[in-house]
């Protein structure tokens, strides 16, 4: 049994984010593996030891603030654990920023995150949006992943984090060092939102692995009738000139 | 000054008359390049003319369409820019169209669907007599960043339009708070009642109190965040609308019946279009009828008669089929597009076509947003679906792990192929178009099927 925790969906839902929740969901339900789903509102308390996969999406400016109140109640603490823990977590976008040590806003305020991840986040003037593109450079797949970002915030990553990818098209991180996303321990982020996953079935199979792996360390997932999906991931591959 | 409006003018007529030569519908570009030639042109043609405007992230042409029939029955003269060209170069050519070579205007009114974000400069120039805002979803985030962004180019917009009456939207959160920033005349309006018996359930696109950051809670929901909201901490509360529906009578498929409630009058209506958010464009343009001072009584008798067109459920014969296109853009109308379809009674043809242009939003994920899921459910009623588009494979994709069976997902390369296919079956047909894959989908439709070219 995988237990899944969607973490704060009232306020972490930008843009088809739960696509993601739902892509992982249907591969195990395809696969006939059991699992439970549990959605996290904010001010709802959890075991976060009872689970095994935790995913938190992207929000906007305000919604992020009433995010912060909560996390500083304790939570922050708790995540922390659970990804020295090593439990899988998938944050995308905001929830990326806030899994740093702090983020520093246009006028030079500094801004105090989770901390679980050696990296920090300053905000830009100019939105780096569109279809993006990376090759994996956290394992020795460097497989192409393809999705589409948008955001202001400029994130390096520090020394202990590695990244997810290298920037293939788009701008990853920063727009500068050509690395998009962290991974640490069983940590995956990145700043391609929206319903990634699903265009990318390899890392969702990567990251149900990873979990599955956790009780199971021999487990292993069948392969699937990924035609439809991989339609996709190879129209916007081609379309963004990767052969 | 003189001259230069005058060959700005000439300019703007000669091109569109060219492009329209060559069927090309395009006013943008015309208008782009009077304004060059003249900065002031638009503030010169609108200064005689008084102007409503229209913006917020849905609605906008249905709600333009309405106020245009209410304008028409009350036998005002007026123009509207009717393509949808809602940004400053077509509605400069707008202008320019209904105005002498010399920049006097042929027309006393002028009704004008503006985008939220070119809104700040259109209404500097126009100075509106009135401003409809209709709502403010999430729609684009790619254009505007965040929510907050298309809030403030409205208020901005409304700034610039000191002599305006703001008719707002009081079920919605986000612009009804534009109140306590405006001095402007403000004319409340909204639904007091619930629609759906059961709505499909849509993402927690929450909204918060700005004061106190917690999230409003709802004594109703009409659809998305819009109803009757509160915050629970220090009690802000959706405004009592002047100009509202009171209740809903009846949600058929084809026209609305409902009670209004005018000032402290209540009559009956007929909104001679389905779905809830209909109900909101016609309350809105109601209200608009009422800041412009024209009788209540022949403004619901336009509801009840006024025939839409340009992909708001726009009717179609193709071939052995009768086709219905709805424009979808953003999550919250797509919704309401599956609200209207789960309560067809006749097995339907569901088509989707999905592009990612400029027009359309480059960032298409908004459709994991919406609840397609409940087709899924309603399998005696939609068997195959057709994809089409540009992101064809997307949205293929999205109905599969909506839980449509992959044998019933019917992808099109192309859509001479998909008109084809479509025309040759006998089922009605609902297509769901993105802006670019409408205007495509259309010129392809009047060539087969014959049709109006989309200016007229």
């Amino acid at each position: 049994m995988l237990k899944i925790c969607h973490l704060y969906p009232d306020v972490l839902n930008l843009f088809g984010d739960s696509g993601n929740v739902q892509c992982l969901i249907r591969r195990l339900e395809w696969r006939g593996i059991e699992y439970e789903l549990t959605r996290v509102p904010i001010g709802k308390s959890i075991d976060f030891t009872q689970f095994d996969l935790f995913f938190m999406g992207g929000g906007q400016e305000l919604e992020r603030e009433i995010l912060l109140n909560e996390l500083r109640s304790g939570v922050d603490k708790e995540i922390i654990a659970a990804v020295e823990d090593e439990k899988v977590f998938f944050c995308v976008g905001g929830s990326y920023q806030l899994m740093g040590q702090y983020g520093i806003s246009l006028e030079g305020h500094q801004t105090d995150y989770i901390g679980a991840l050696d990296l920090h986040t300053v905000d830009g003037e100019t939105r780096m949006v569109g279809n993006c593109m990376f090759s994996r450079v956290d394992d020795f797949s460097g497989s192409i992943v393809v999705g589409f970002e948008s955001h202001t915030g400029k994130t390096y990553l520090g020394s202990n984090t590695k990244p997810l990818g290298e920037v293939i098209k788009g701008f990853g991180n920063n727009g500068e060092d050509g690395t998009e996303g962290a991974r640490y321990k069983n940590v995956y982020c990145t700043y391609s939102h929206g319903p990634l996953l699903a265009k990318n079935p390899e890392l969702a199979d990567c990251i149900l692995l990873a979990a599955l792996s956790r009780s199971n360390p021999s487990a292993l997932l069948e392969p699937l009738d990924d035609e439809l999906e991989l339609n996709a991931h190879f129209y916007m591959k081609n379309r963004l000139g990767e052969k | 000054m003189k001259f230069r409006i005058f060959w700005a003018i000439l300019a703007c007529k000669v091109l569109t008359g060219i492009l329209r030569l060559f069927g090309r519908g395009g006013t943008a570009i015309p208008g782009k390049l009077a304004l060059q030639m003249c900065p002031q042109l638009l503030g010169e043609l609108a200064k005689d003319v008084h102007c409503v405007v229209i913006t917020g992230t849905n609605g906008k042409t249905t709600s333009a369409r309405m106020i245009e029939e209410i304008f028409a029955k009350a036998k005002t003269s007026y123009f509207a820019n009717r393509s949808g060209a809602n940004l400053i170069g077509g509605i400069t050519a707008e202008f320019v169209e209904h105005s002498t070579m010399r920049g006097k205007p042929l027309k006393k009114y002028a009704i004008i669907e503006c985008d939220e974000a070119a809104s700040k400069e259109v209404c500097r120039y126009l100075d509106p007599d009135c401003i409809l805002v209709t709502n403010v979803f999430r729609d684009q985030l790619d254009r505007f960043g965040d929510v907050s962004n298309t809030l403030e180019s409205i208020l901005l917009g409304i700034y610039n339009s000191p002599h305006a009456k703001v008719c707002l939207n009081a079920d919605c959160p986000l612009t009804s708070s534009l109140a306590n920033r405006i001095d402007n005349t403000v004319f409340f309006y909204g639904v007091d009642t619930s629609i759906y018996k059961s709505p499909v359930s849509e993402i927690d696109e929450a909204a918060y109190c700005p004061r106190c950051k917690v999230e409003y809670e709802y004594s109703y929901r009409t659809f998305g965040y819009l109803g009757g909201f509160y915050c629970p901490k220090c009690g802000t509360k959706r405004e009592w609308p002047i100009i509202a529906v009171s209740e809903i009578k009846d949600c058929g498929l084809d026209t609305t019946k409902v009670k209004m409630r005018i000032f402290n009058e209540y009559a009956d209506a007929t909104i001679n279009l389905p779905g809830a958010y209909n109900i909101y464009n016609a309350i809105g343009a109601m209200a608009v009828s009422q800041a412009m001072l024209i009788d209540p009584f022949a403004s619901i008798n336009a509801l009840s008669t006024f025939s839409c067109g340009f992909g708001r459920m726009e009717q179609f014969d193709m071939g052995q089929s009768k086709a219905r296109m709805i424009l979808v853009k953003n999550a919250t109308g797509f919704n309401q597009v599956i609200n209207y379809l789960s309560e067809l009674t006749d097995k339907t043809l569901f088509v989707c076509c999905i592009n990612d242009n400029t027009g359309d939003g480059t960032d298409i994920s908004w459709i994991w947003d919406v609840r397609f899921e409940r087709l899924a459910e309603l399998t005696e009623l939609f068997g195959e679906i057709y994809v089409s588009g540009i992101r064809r494979d997307d949205m293929a994709v999205r109905l599969k792990y909506a839980g449509i069976p992959t044998e019933h997902i019917r992808v099109f390369d192309n859509y001479d192929e998909l008109i084809k296919s479509i025309s040759s079956q006998e089922l009605p047909v609902v297509i769901a178009p993105t802006y670019s894959a409408m205007m495509e989908l259309r010129a392809k439709m009047s060539a087969a099927f014959g049709g109006k070219d989309f200016w007229e």
